[in-house]
């Protein structure tokens, strides 16, 4: 069986860049599928083979698109993307179309949106709510987006709270600009300066830009606030487990403790810790060919690697090394062999 | 005129790549190459968790200038912290430069603004390397972060000149922008892995850069490259994975140099740990193989 790998209705594949995040979550999802479960799997850019071996194009942007029935059980895939998640929100919540239409025609909307800090990340959070809302699914996994710390989606909802209380929202929805009259005179010359300042600093169109689009945004804040917090509420869930992907050798230790003492901190529940692309030893009677002599240092290096991390987690069972394939899987029978060595290493 | 004879004439050169491709031990090789003819270098790390000073055994550098060997020094550079930097010297009266810096609305802006904090990383780079800095400094080369694709370091500064267009913030960010596109001065380096995941990005990286800034990389470099198989002799028992492993980068090196017609270098894996002896292994063999 599957031991530890498959707890939770929420499974978050976390890990660095490059350690094979996509190619796990997708082989735990097709596990999960097989066992009965009506499984989604969510994922960021994934590489063309792995969308050749799940059967999903463009269209799984829009939606879960079915991979595979399996009695009961099935698995869906679908693909994330920012600006589409972050436009379909835009016309599901604003008030009419017109003020979804001014929003999706402001400059700085179409330029800069997609480029705020963690918007990805919290489109993400977005896409996850929904999903988990449609109740459709007894398990979702989640493969997590490559930023450079790769948990900043799990700040995201409370970034984005901020967001919607900061005075710079506040300030947007009452310029210093409007409503002189009403304020003091000290007010107003103070105003007068920081308005100068910002207008020689920032430049005015700008300042204009954003300040529309906070207004014409303002009216989605509420929905936002109160999503963020639910989303909040389902990481921290107890039925929610993060599993996290590390890179083989004792040069990508302080990253995975990097995640672990982020996840510990944030409150998270860990499921088991998956070291991946391990190097077999190649054996005594293998020779000594370059490739060979590589292999064997390699091997060496990932168990001190592997050596390393159980230390500093003494007692810790779910350390489980993931060896490196030879031919990363390209269908849904190679994917479905990972999952089952992947059974085989964890332990029950 | 070979690759590292041109890229050591530049002034700023950005390397760049997916994450765990080997971007900062690239860097750290062209630094130790480059400041070996001559040139005085400053390694740029942007990543907060340093790993640049393993490569080179050096302190870590907390955002302090630390010397790595002759003519080559590493700085681990945190955007918040130039940016505050910058309030400071604009606002002299430290009392207001404080309240600046500490109020809510400032780290909005600086998180929201587009491309402010790489413009700021890059416009940290360009003054450094002006006359009258101390100590003075030949060549910067920018470690750049791993996010997404690197193309969006190197456009930041011309996203936040349009939106910020009439201001000092605007002004500065076109400046920086011109010497960016200016392909005397300043230069890209790719560092890839001859994996689907990582060609796939270069070459898309590769189309983004031409398109969206004219820009065409100096050098792609393909890192940890298993050894080459020996013909006739018969596979050892244990050898599949790393042949197959070897097929695996052949295809995939083919596939890039289907799309690139510009210079590439092959970097072996080699049976040594992240540190200064990797450092001057690949260093010794990157020029060998200058194209």
């Amino acid at each position: 069986m599957s031991g530890d790998l498959l707890q939770g209705r929420l499974i978050v594949v976390v890990g660095s860049g490059g350690v094979g995040k996509t190619t796990l979550a997708a082989a735990l999802a097709l596990g999960s599928a097989k066992e009965g479960r009506r499984t989604l799997v969510m994922t960021f850019d994934p590489s063309l083979r792995l969308k050749d071996a799940l059967g999903v194009g463009e269209a799984a942007k829009d939606g879960p698109i079915r991979v595979v029935e399996a009695g009961p059980g099935f698995l869906d895939a679908a693909l994330l993307d920012a600006k589409r998640t972050f436009d379909r929100l835009v016309r599901t919540h604003a008030p009419d179309a017109a003020a979804a239409r001014r929003i999706l025609s402001n400059r700085f909307y179409r330029d800069m949106a997609g480029n705020l800090a963690g918007i990805l990340e919290y489109m993400a959070m977005e896409r996850l709510f929904e999903m988990q809302a449609s109740e459709g699914y007894d398990r979702i996994i989640l493969d997590t987006p490559p930023t450079r710390q790769a948990l900043d989606f799990l700040q995201a909802p409370d970034r984005m709270m901020n967001l919607v209380d900061s005075k710079a929202i506040r300030f947007a929805m009452d310029p210093w600009w409007e409503d002189a009259g009403r304020k003091t005179l000290a007010l107003r010359i103070a105003l007068k300066g920081a308005m100068e300042l910002s207008d020689r600093v920032i430049g005015r169109r700008f300042l204009l830009d954003v300040v529309e689009f906070i207004r014409a945004f303002a009216p989605l804040f509420d929905g936002f606030r109160s999503r963020a917090e639910e989303v909040r509420r389902l990481l921290q869930a107890e039925e929610t487990r993060f599993l996290l992907v590390a890179g083989p050798g004792p040069d990508r230790v302080p990253d995975a403790m990097f995640f672990l003492r982020k996840l510990q901190e944030t409150g998270h529940h860990l499921g088991p810790i998956l070291v991946n692309q391990v190097h077999p030893d190649p054996g005594a009677a293998a020779g000594r060919e370059p490739g060979t002599v590589l292999l064997r240092f390699l091997a060496e290096r990932d168990q001190r690697g592997l050596r390393l991390l159980r230390s500093l987690f003494p007692g810790e069972k779910k350390i489980i090394s993931v060896p490196l394939e030879p031919v990363p899987p390209g269908d849904l029978r190679t994917l479905g062999l990972l999952f089952d060595k992947l059974s085989k290493a964890a332990p029950d | 005129m070979s690759v590292l004879d041109r890229i050591a004439e530049r002034q700023l050169v950005v390397v760049t790549g997916k994450g765990g491709v080997g971007k900062t031990t690239l860097a750290a090789v062209l630094g130790r190459l480059l400041a070996d003819r001559g040139r005085r270098v400053l390694l740029l790390e942007v990543d907060p968790r340093e790993s640049l000073h393993q490569a080179l055994g050096t302190e870590p550098s907390g955002g302090e200038v630390v010397p790595a060997g002759p003519g080559l020094s590493i700085q681990n550079l945190q955007p918040g912290a130039v940016i505050e930097g910058l309030v400071r010297e604009k606002v002299p009266i430290g009392y207001l430069a404080r309240k600046i810096t500490e109020s809510t609305a400032f780290h909005q802006f600086v998180e929201g603004a587009p491309g402010l904090k790489e413009t700021a990383l890059l416009g940290h780079a360009y003054r450094v390397l002006q006359a009258g800095h101390r100590p003075r400094t030949d060549l910067v080369i920018v470690d750049a972060p791993a996010t997404g694709h690197g193309a969006t370091m190197l456009a930041a500064p011309g996203l936040l000149a349009q939106a910020a267009e009439g201001g000092q913030l605007g002004e500065m960010a076109a400046g920086l922008a011109d010497f960016l596109a200016d392909a005397s001065r300043c230069g890209v380096v790719l560092a890839t892995l001859a994996e689907e995941m990582p060609i796939q990005e270069t070459l898309e990286l590769i189309a983004l850069l031409r398109v969206k800034l004219g820009l065409r990389p100096e050098l792609v470099v393909a890192n940890g490259m298993y050894p080459a198989l020996s013909r006739g002799a018969a596979p050892a028992p244990g050898a599949h994975l790393w042949q197959a492993r070897r097929r695996l980068n052949e295809a995939e090196l083919s596939r890039l140099a289907a799309a690139w017609d510009g210079p590439l270098v092959e970097l072996p894996l080699l049976p040594l740990d992240r540190g200064p002896a990797l450092v001057q292994a690949l260093a010794s063999l990157l020029r060998e193989a200058d194209p």
